[in-house]
């Protein structure tokens, strides 16, 4: 080898050396964060091989980003009465995925972590939608979790019942209910046309009550007619008999006894009860999420083009839809340490308002996973206030969209022009409140002649007992 | 002194049984760490005012007054009753009847005794997830469709506050009679032929020979599973809370599902759901009271 061949063979090794050197540079973010975390909600061995890729895909990168955090895959799935003992017991995973209605209970119980000076390591803390911050924070301001997504209740429609039923226009449109009004004719006619329910309402447990608020919001229990308030002296007070509310209990009468459009097994139905009943066509229309157009789709096999998202109908006295979703939350016992590993992971899994490949790169292949299950792919509604961020998704969705979004449109167009009234669910003890007036939902469609006033008082008193105990009386 | 000669004392009686109670050791931790201790720990969870699991300052009865005074408990309380007179009318004479005729089969025993203990081995979830395809009032109701033929509209079942507890003790029966009746085959088998074959020399009829020898020789086991029945149907939760979830309306809440509502169905009192777990155990220990009196009674009489 002549000297100019090694001289250049010993740059070339040089710039490579260099290359590795800055390419690993690039790559790893803080090799001295040293720590352990367990991540629930891991896909579990019966998971959709993409979905299980996609988490490796996570876990590979964090090793590479962090090298000395070791994570511990944990096939966890939270509920309020599993999650309990094993925080108590120290063995709640370092993250777990509530929904909404638990943070503030867990939070004034002391059963999740604060990751407050994490976000604000990572610089994130004032990009928070303000409504999410008020749910997953203490009167403090510490912040204990984290949006995971965010959705906004409305109308699943199985399109097959409406052409059967005659329910679609020119253009191959539903001709979809605006009010609820309209939703109990409507619901009429797909029943005589087609024999099958036109609402499936899941009475059961608390989802009857969950459902109900939002009719009851839009017959007006909102405001000083609230279903719960705080009085001038700061007490917390059940208001179930109003005019209001005592008007929207026997709107759910008429549905079950003059209009009969509910499905017949209604108290015992529940949440994935009622997707299943829409997906399989035994009924028309269903009260749920922008969230969860994955469940009669792809998990029931209703194809995408026959199936819409339309806006909650409107009341007598208003128009809103419950805006709520899903969190992270974080086990009480975590370490700064533990924080920050916990943060890098969510933004590897593009849950912080980020952008770079990675990021990008895993909301393409969320997305795509969707699109091969055959769920409709949409945009979705963020938790951030980060345009940048927003537009990306955006950018991404359009992508992959494997549906008709004039099937979706007026469902996002309500909530981006401000049509409809996004509201978080009741302020206390939201759980509770469901089940109490899913009581008397299930009296009220079970019994013909049922007195509406009496069993609302009835649940009245239990939840006032129940808020006399819990809080005025604390 | 003679007695101190005979009886060791002290450590020496000790040290003679050291070998039962090592023996004994493992099931008597068991038992203080998985029975005892938990016991103990409800009950004076009951006492106190709770702040998830850990007790926040002593309130006396007043969770047993807060809980007896609502009105989900006077129905859990009536629901739990009618639980379990419905499990005495359905579920107490089938296994005896099915042990009797099983007993009395000459072929394929072997076969029906595997049958009917067969629904006791499928998973108690997957039981009652087949029960409810088949009581689903919709017209794809398994139920509905048989009715359908014979000419009669959709019914709706699990739904109905009048039909609920019955069904939900007829699938509970369903799943659990085969065990039973197992039992009873075992103490049937005990009976000496001898008596049937004297009987039967007598011209006794077959319903005479049930009467007069067979429900006489197994009422003592009878009696006793009949208490154990009362026992465990009485802590009826699984069932209906999978099935109806207690509903429509409350109507088939039981006591145990109640307590589970007050600590992880939202409310998270885990004061009050220990203090209905206290109430449910008095009521059982009333019962087996009352049982143990009338049994002892009856022993003198024998």
């Amino acid at each position: 080898m002549s000297k100019l061949s090694r001289t250049i063979a010993l740059l070339l090794a040089l710039c490579m050396l260099a290359g590795v050197s800055f390419a690993f540079a690039e790559e790893v973010i803080d090799a001295d964060l040293t720590c352990t975390i367990t991540l629930g909600n891991w896909p579990a061995d019966t998971a959709p091989e993409a979905e299980k890729e996609l988490f490796e895909g996570y876990r590979r990168t964090m090793a590479k980003q962090y090298p000395n955090v070791t994570l511990v895959p944990d096939y966890y799935s939270y509920t309020l009465s599993n999650y309990v003992p094993m925080a108590k017991g120290g063995t709640a995973p370092s993250i777990f995925q509530p929904p909404f209605t638990d943070p503030q209970l867990l939070i004034s119980q002391n059963l999740v972590g604060d990751v407050t000076d994490a976000l604000e390591e990572f610089g994130v803390l004032d990009q928070f939608s303000p409504s999410y911050m008020e749910m997953l924070s203490d009167d403090s301001g510490r912040i204990f979790g984290l949006p995971r997504d965010g959705y906004v209740l409305g109308m699943h429609i199985n399109l097959q019942l409406f052409r059967e039923a005659g329910l679609i226009d020119e253009n191959g449109l539903p001709l979809y209910p605006k009010t609820l009004d309209e939703l109990a004719e409507y619901g009429r006619i797909i029943r005589e046309e087609t024999g099958k329910a036109g609402l499936v309402f899941p009475a059961s447990e608390t989802y009857g009550g969950w459902l109900f608020t939002n009719i009851a919001w839009n017959f007006g229990c909102v405001g000083e007619n609230a279903l719960e308030y705080q009085d001038a002296d700061g007490r917390w007070v059940c208001n179930f008999t109003s005019p209001e509310c005592i008007a929207a209990m026997e709107y759910m009468r008429d549905l079950r006894w003059e209009y009969d459009i509910l499905n017949v097994d209604a108290t015992t139905t529940d949440w994935a009860g009622a997707h299943s009943l829409l997906g399989t066509g035994e009924a028309a229309m269903n009260f749920a999420a922008d969230d969860s157009v994955d469940q009669p789709t792809a998990n029931k096999g209703l194809p995408v083009e026959d199936f819409a998202l339309i806006p909650f109908p409107a009341g007598p006295e208003g128009r809103y839809a419950l805006a709520g979703g899903t969190c992270y939350m974080f086990a009480p016992d975590i370490s700064y340490e533990q924080s920050i590993a916990l943060m890098a992971y969510l933004k590897i899994l593009g849950k912080l308002p980020f952008l770079d490949e990675d990021i990008i790169q895993g909301m393409r292949a969320d997305y795509a996973a969707k699109r091969d299950r055959g769920a409709p792919v949409l945009p979705a509604i963020s938790a951030w206030n980060d345009e940048a961020y927003n537009a990306a998704k955006q950018e991404i969705v359009d992508e992959f969209c494997n549906v008709d979004m004039r099937l979706y449109a007026d469902f996002f167009d309500s909530i981006s022009e401000g049509t409809i009234t996004l509201k978080s669910e009741e302020p206390v003890f939201a759980q509770q409140l469901y089940r109490e007036l899913t009581a008397v939902i299930q009296r009220v469609i079970t019994k013909e002649g049922a007195d509406i006033e009496k069993a609302l008082r009835k649940a009245e008193e239990s939840f006032q007992e129940y808020l006399d105990d819990e809080i005025n009386d604390y | 002194m003679a007695q101190s000669k005979t009886q060791p004392k002290g450590h020496a009686k000790l040290r003679g049984n050291i070998g039962s109670w090592l023996i004994m050791l493992p099931g008597l931790l068991l038992m203080t760490f998985f029975v005892w201790e938990p016991l103990l720990e409800s009950i004076q969870m009951s006492l106190y005012r709770t702040r998830n699991v850990e007790l926040e300052n002593f309130v006396g009865l007043d969770n047993f007054v807060s809980v007896i005074g609502k009105d989900d408990f006077l129905q859990a309380l009536l629901n739990t009753f009618s639980y379990t007179l419905w499990s005495l009318v359905i579920g107490f004479v089938l296994p005896i009847f099915l042990a009797m005729i099983i007993g009395e089969t000459t072929r394929a025993k072997g076969f029906f005794r595997t049958a009917v203990y067969l629904p006791n081995m499928l998973p108690g979830l997957a039981v009652i997830i087949l029960w409810s395809a088949f009581f689903s009032g919709s017209e794809s109701g398994v139920l509905n469709i048989l009715l359908k033929r014979l000419g009669v509209p959709a019914q709706s079942y699990l739904t109905n506050s009048k039909w609920v507890i019955p069904i939900i003790i007829s699938i509970a029966t369903w799943k659990g009679a085969g065990a039973t009746a197992l039992i009873y085959m075992a103490g049937m088998a005990g009976i000496s032929p001898e008596l049937y074959e004297a009987a039967a020399i007598d011209g006794a009829s077959v319903w005479k020979r049930v009467i007069h020898i067979t429900l006489p020789a197994i009422s003592k086991l009878a009696a006793t599973l009949l208490i154990l029945q009362i026992i465990s149907v009485f802590q009826i939760m699984y069932e209906p809370m999978v099935l109806t979830k207690g509903g429509p309306d409350n109507a088939s809440l039981s006591l145990m599902q109640l307590m589970w509502q007050y600590a992880f169905g939202g409310a998270m009192n885990y004061g009050k759901a220990s203090a209905v777990a206290v109430i449910v155990t008095l009521i059982l220990l009333v019962m087996t009271a009352i049982y143990s009196y009338f049994n002892r009674k009856e022993s003198d009489w024998d």
